[in-house]
């Protein structure tokens, strides 16, 4: 395909994308702090774009498996929350005795709240380490990068591809939601984690250094993105970007001429998880609350779907789909409660059926119609996911 | 022992006194049943009333059983004349246009009359209804149970003999031991059996204890296993060791006997639950295994067979109203009033509505995406989970969010009990339905000229279409018959479950499991890998008695043995390669 | 431009039904509410009606001359029955449209995902629903039910009733979790062996229980496995089962319980989820005679219940808010308690003079009493409330018939460790 249009040529050199990404990331780290800090910005924004932040690092470790491998993971949500959880625990750990029963005085040994609901007098030995946050941040990276080593070995070494990945991965997560239900797993069953108090000795609550926190774990998602943004790029432009690309347009070809595309996708696919760890850990004290919910197999499809509607295969596909698709959430579960899931399943449908290239291939089909240079492809035609150029 | 001889030596007595239980027994020295009866009505507390209700176990008046049936009921009023004290009256015959009834006498079951002597007519809802509750019920029943004992019917006969040998009161022994006597039916005679070695359990006397338990111990029935353990904990605490092993004896047989129930009755639920995964995930082997769409919508086309049963029901009974969301289309379906067997019969009549409905459902989906989308699986997948979400809050906004109610029909509402395994009817249609339908597709597939046509596209698209096939068409027909199945599962879980807009959600991650464990492409894997993980699940169930665990098991069982099998049990074996 | 067309569109309707309600609404100042119930999602099922409940509320009191002299404005957010999104919506109650009180939340998640919101931002959430207690926030006023007002006097019932065997089941979550805890303490204390308690437990290393009774999962389907094990430790006759399960997986449990031969006189079932509105998805006949303990029931004859009940329907009838269901509605305990809730703020406010949280809250802690359709209700100074109890049995057509009142029982949230 040759570029039809000026606008779109603007994406097609991916140094170009990338510097979009990262001026654009800069601006935000920059300008939105400042702002909030002036009280020209509410702090109800700041933690919501926080959070968009922290979505968009999920859908690039979802773009990071199906748009430039051709691994669609329904489990990346499990991944989030699992970087959550870790996160969690350290945090859970932090309130010590500003909880609720240690106010009252029933709490000596100053465990969180949900275990002295059940009864609990010690804290379980596995719990322990997570007092230190060193140990809780390598947990962020080392829980969810270990289970996709193991899960991931077991199942490119049986080559398993395709849509059967897919329903693995589902059924991993929907049995994790399962277990992490469970009030015996003594992770806090339904209720999950809440009522987080500090952060490395920072208050999360304080009205004055509660905001000031919350503007540092903002600027630190939008550091974070952008690092991973980098990252992605780098890799591109090596040559295992280029192998590992191949693998997404032709696996057994690959195969055949000797790469061994099993390593290359267990690599992927651990680095994604970690990607959609720190997510989860930088969500977390943001939000206030990690539950299972988070990670059922709805969750998972919800961010494929971001990044769908961004657009795959690209850097800044995701990023725009997570941040667009919360906003619009946001804005319509308040104006058209009853017709909300319907927005979103037409866009989905139109999406898939008339822009499989996602958002940012709006200004090149536009262009296209205008000019009447070339007509738009039909859609059979446009299935495969928008070529990256190097 | 003497007494015990005595009675046994005098058997013509009893049989009498059996004879007296549905006769007009001989009204003893005191009152009438009737008078006992008001007594206990006008006594002042709920101990008091549940005292004499007690008192006329054993009669054989059947003014009791009559007199009860209205209390229980809500049929019995307190008359308060403008004279005197307080006449409990039963109101009978049928209401007049002020809706009275005329009153009888509760004491003694004459008419009402006025003061002129004519027939006093009452309206039950000015009169204040004679309190009962749940305790008081339970001894009308247990006194009316008496008066079973006599009765023609094998069910009463039998819950009035397990009520008294529960109950442990050795002066209830004649009346048993004299039943025997005379009991034909195998059941009452086994169930006379266990009351009477239940009651000699309760004897003081050692020996009648020993002999009990061992009969007990014969018996090994779970319902008196409390009974013994009580007994046991007392024989220990009097040291008397004897009746003690008598007693973990007989609580080993029945041990024993529950663990062989339990094995055999969860066979027969794994094998249940796994039709339910079959007739779920049929539709899905077709739709998602034959045609190769990833359909996340096949819980909706259960949802859509289950609106169509609940639709089916009303229309049978009252009619209704809905109104189709956005376009505001109001549709009003009459009702045919129908009741008894007719109104029954609806849910027969929804087998067929259910398919079509969710047959027609599929064709508009495969008409309007899933034809566009057949050479990219994965972005099928993406499509239908929009599919799904459209689908779930149209019906939301049809029916509203509430789950609606599907009353279940008298022969799908009951059970058979063959040596203590409950057979629920429910249970044995779905297996049943599940082999009638799998044999349905497997007739469609292989004997019909369509199933030809649907065999060589699934095989080859492209191949079927150079041969002249009209491959566009059985593309539809094909998604039609994946859907109504969905649809017939749709109408059967109505029966067992929740109808609601999201219910179809409850179902998906367990039907693409049960195909991808059969092997995709293969009816006859998903038949086995249903019935393989319902019985896995229940067995697990089972040993772990943790609903939870034993479902998380599955799933990693499922995930471990796809490691071994990445194509499931029985792959179509090819060798074509991407 | 179709926001802006449907917002104002929104606005007038808005303002039209004000106008109908209060002639003075027009020169009334306005005090700004929230409104933190799903209306979307899995919880919309429930969370709806309290919606409505609400609404009907306000206009009921704008009607009247509002509070303090101002209209109640209602702010209505939908968290979608996501629970990160509870936290998020708190925030934009209490920091952006600034309002004086806020009604919702019904899940025990959503609660504790909003509650540090409203614990940093200093504002006020009444919480309608029987939860398990073992909290006591000073920015939470708990209209709902305690445990000890609605699990102990049912299990009261049951002892009572001559029942000697009890069987505990609910969904794994932690209000079912708690309440069997607390109710396992309870049993003992009454001398009930542990061997009469069904279920199963979890001890943990030092031997203590953790953990009592059966625990399925949300939206589990499948309960031969459990019926079987009630029915056999129901054989004995003396038995009764203690149900924390939630509303979705009630029509299971009761189609399986009922086609297992079990019934209420064999062994009855004390449902503490089941209200008049979960009734309306449920075989109410194979149900006859199970028992509910709530502190309101549609049943109750009084004068006031059967105005408010009037009130209501004539609300329905004439309102033209948006997505309210009009047809075959029923009221049930936490939308009564919702009702109430509004009035006791409203009190509150009158007694305090003023708006302010800190003073509404004091104004709560000295005792203010309101006169609801299940009878009186009075604040306490932990936060709850004191109210009448009732116990009932279920009917043919999904109404309770009321078998025992408890008047006046003291709300009290923190039960454990205190039987023995």
């Amino acid at each position: 395909m040759s570029p039809p249009s000026a606008s779109l040529s603007f994406f097609r050199s991916r140094h170009l994308e990338f510097a979009t990404v990262a001026v654009c990331l800069v601006l935000l780290t920059v300008i939105f702090p400042l702002l909030n800090a002036r009280g020209l910005l509410s702090d109800y924004t700041i933690t919501l774009w926080g959070e968009y932040l922290c979505y968009a690092l999920l859908a690039l470790s979802v773009d990071l498996l199906w748009g430039y491998t051709g691994l669609l993971s329904l489990g990346q949500a499990l991944f989030f929350s699992l970087g959550g959880y870790m996160f969690g625990m350290y945090l859970m750990l932090q309130i010590g005795m500003l909880g609720s029963y240690a106010k009252a005085g029933q709490n000596p040994a100053g465990l969180p709240d949900f275990m002295v609901f059940l009864g609990h007098t010690f804290l379980p030995p596995f719990w322990r380490p997570f007092q230190s946050f060193g140990f809780a941040v390598a947990m962020v990276f080392l829980l969810p990068g270990f289970l996709a080593l193991v899960f991931g070995f077991l199942a490119f070494r049986s080559r398993i591809k395709g849509v059967y990945f897919s329903i693995l991965t589902q059924a991993l997560t929907y049995g994790a939601a399962l277990m992490f239900f469970r009030n015996d797993f003594t992770m806090g069953g339904n209720n999950g984690f809440t009522d987080f108090k500090f952060i490395l000795g920072h208050s999360l609550v304080d009205k004055g250094v509660g905001s000031a926190t919350m503007r540092g774990l903002f600027i630190a998602s939008a550091l974070v993105l952008l690092l991973v943004s980098l990252g992605c790029y780098w890799l591109n432009g090596t040559k295992f970007g280029l192998v590992r690309q191949a693998i997404r347009d032709g696996e057994n070809r690959v195969l055949f001429s000797g790469y061994a595309t099993a390593h290359y996708k267990l690599f992927v696919f651990v680095v994604a998880a970690m990607i959609a760890g720190v997510g989860g850990a930088l969500f977390v004290p943001q939000a206030g609350i990690i539950n299972p919910d988070q990670m059922t197999p709805a969750k998972s499809i919800e961010a494929v779907v971001w990044v769908a509607v961004g657009g795959r295969g690209t850097l800044i596909g995701p990023i725009i789909g997570a941040i667009s698709i919360n906003a619009l959430r946001s804005w319509a579960t308040q104006a058209y409660p009853d017709s909300w899931l319907i927005i979103l399943g037409i866009i989905f449908l139109v999406v898939v059926l008339f822009l499989p290239g996602g958002i940012v291939s709006l200004p090149a089909k536009i262009m296209a119609w205008r000019s009447r240079r070339q007509p738009p492809a039909p859609p059979l035609e446009a299935a495969k996911p928008v070529p990256d150029r190097p | 022992m003497a007494w015990k001889s005595f009675l046994r030596s005098l058997p013509w007595v009893i049989i009498a006194t059996v004879g007296c239980l549905t006769g007009p027994r001989a009204k003893a020295a005191q009152e009438t049943a009737r008078a006992t009866i008001v007594r206990a009505i006008l006594a002042p507390d709920a101990a008091q009333k549940l005292e004499i209700i007690s008192s006329l176990a054993g009669q054989g008046d059947e003014a009791i059983r009559e007199l009860f049936t209205a209390w229980r009921q809500d049929g019995l009023f307190l008359y308060a004349p403008a004279d005197g004290a307080k006449i409990p009256v039963e109101l009978t015959g049928d209401k007049d246009a002020q809706g009275a009834q005329t009153a009888v006498r509760a004491d003694n079951g004459e008419v009402l009359k006025t003061a002129a002597g004519q027939p006093l007519r009452l309206v039950g809802s000015e009169l204040v209804a004679v309190e009962h509750d749940a305790r008081l019920r339970l001894a009308m029943r247990n006194v009316v149970d008496l008066l079973d004992l006599g009765s023609p019917l094998l069910a009463k006969r039998l819950r009035a003999i397990q009520t008294l040998g529960a109950a442990q009161k050795p002066d209830k022994l004649p009346v048993l031991l004299a039943r025997a006597q005379v009991e034909t039916e195998a059941d009452a005679k086994l169930a006379l059996r266990q009351a009477i070695a239940l009651i000699e359990l309760a004897d003081p006397s050692d020996e009648l204890k020993l002999k009990g338990l061992a009969e007990l111990r014969l018996l090994h029935s779970s319902a008196s296993y409390d009974l013994i353990k009580a007994a046991r904990a007392k024989a220990q605490a009097d040291g008397k060791s004897g009746i003690a092993k008598a007693a973990d004896l007989a609580m080993g047989a029945i041990e024993q006997h529950r663990s062989v129930v339990n094995f055999f009755g969860t066979l027969f639920r794994g094998l249940s639950a796994g039709s339910i995964l079959l007739v779920v995930a049929l539709g899905l082997a077709i739709t998602f295994g034959l045609m190769g769409v990833i359909n996340m919508a096949h819980g909706e086309m259960i949802t859509v067979g289950a609106y169509a049963t609940y639709l089916t029901q009303k229309v049978f009974g009252d009619g209704v109203n809905f109104t189709l969301p956005f376009i505001k289309f109001a549709i009003h379906l009459p009702g045919l009033h129908l009741t008894g067997w007719a109104y029954q019969c609806y849910f027969v009549v929804a087998i067929p509505v259910g398919f079509l409905g969710a047959a027609l459902v599929g064709i508009a989906l495969e008409r309007s995406v899933i034809r566009f989308l057949y050479r990219r699986p994965l972005e099928s997948l993406l499509a239908t989970f929009g599919v799904s979400l459209i689908l779930q809050q149209m019906f939301k906004l049809t029916f509203g969010s509430n789950n609606v109610n599907v009353d279940s029909p008298v022969y799908l509402s009951s059970n058979w009990t063959i040596f203590d395994i409950t057979f629920a009817w429910n249970r044995v249609f779905v297996i049943g339905f599940a082999a009638v339908i799998v044999f349905g597709v497997w007739l469609a597939l292989t004997k019909t000229p369509l199933g030809l046509l649907i065999r060589c596209v699934m095989q080859n698209r492209m191949m079927a279409a150079c041969m002249g096939v009209r491959t566009e068409r059985v593309n539809m027909l094909t998604f039609a018959l994946g859907s109504g199945l969905a649809g017939l599962a749709g109408v059967f879980v109505t029966q067992l479950g929740t109808v609601g807009p999201s219910m179809g959600q409850e179902y998906i991650v367990d039907s693409f499991m049960t195909v991808v464990v059969g092997g995709v492409g293969s009816i006859f894997g998903t038949v086995v890998s249903a019935l393989g993980i319902g019985l896995a699940d229940q067995s697990l169930q089972q040993i772990l008695l943790n609903p939870v665990l034993g479902k998380i098991l599955v799933l990693v069982s499922i995930i471990l043995f796809l490691q071994w099998r990445p194509t499931g049990l029985f792959a179509a074996r090819s060798r074509s390669l991407d | 431009m179709i926001t802006k067309l449907t917002k104002m569109l929104g606005v007038a309707a808005f303002a039209s039904v004000a106008l109908l309600s209060s002639a003075r609404a027009a020169d009334m100042a306005t005090v700004k509410v929230g409104v933190l119930h799903d209306l979307s999602g899995t919880m919309a099922i429930s969370e709806t009606s309290l919606r409505d409940i609400l609404l009907f509320t306000f206009d009921e009191i704008n009607a009247k001359g509002g509070v303090l002299g101002k209209k109640i404005v209602p702010v209505i957010v939908d968290p979608g029955s996501d629970w990160p999104t509870f936290a998020v919506k708190s925030k934009q109650l209490l920091e952006v449209d600034k309002v004086a009180v806020v009604f919702g939340c019904w899940t025990s998640v959503s609660r504790k995902s909003a509650l540090p919101v409203f614990e940093k931002d200093n504002g006020l959430l009444f919480y309608p629903v029987q939860y398990e207690g073992e909290e006591e926030s000073q920015n939470v006023a708990y209209t709902a039910e305690a445990v000890n007002q609605q699990a102990i006097p049912a299990v009261d019932y049951f002892i009572a009733q001559g029942k000697k065997k009890f069987y505990l089941i609910g969904t794994d979550y932690v209000y079912p979790q708690t309440t069997n805890l607390v109710l396992l303490e309870y049993l003992l204390s009454k001398k009930v062996p542990l061997a009469n308690i069904g279920g199963g437990f979890v001890k943990d290393s030092s031997g203590k229980i953790t953990n009592a009774g059966k625990y399925t999962p949300f939206g589990h389907k499948d309960y031969q496995q459990i019926i079987a094990e009630i029915k056999d430790f129901a054989a004995s006759g003396d038995a009764c089962v203690i149900s924390t399960l939630n509303g979705d997986t009630n029509p299971p449990f009761f189609k399986e319980y009922a086609a297992a031969g079990l019934t209420a006189d064999t062994c009855p079932v004390v449902s503490y989820s089941i209200a008049e509105d979960e009734f309306r998805s449920l075989p109410a006949k194979d149900l006859v005679g199970q028992i509910g303990c709530w502190t309101y029931f549609q049943s109750i004859d009084t004068p006031a219940n059967k105005k408010f009940l009037a009130d209501f329907q004539a609300w329905l009838k004439t309102t033209n808010a948006e997505g309210v269901v009009k047809e075959g509605r029923v009221v049930d305990s936490p939308m009564v308690l919702s009702y109430d809730g509004v009035y006791l703020w409203k009190a509150c406010v009158e007694k305090a003079g003023s708006f302010d949280v800190d003073k509404v809250r004091a104004a709560w802690k000295s005792g203010v009493s309101f006169m609801g359709p299940g009878g009186k209700v009075t604040t306490q100074p932990n936060m709850h409330l004191t109210k009448t109890v009732y116990i009932g049995e279920s009917k043919a057509d999904g109404q309770f018939k009321i078998l025992k009142t408890f008047p006046d029982v003291f709300g009290e949230p923190h039960l454990k460790g205190t039987f023995k």
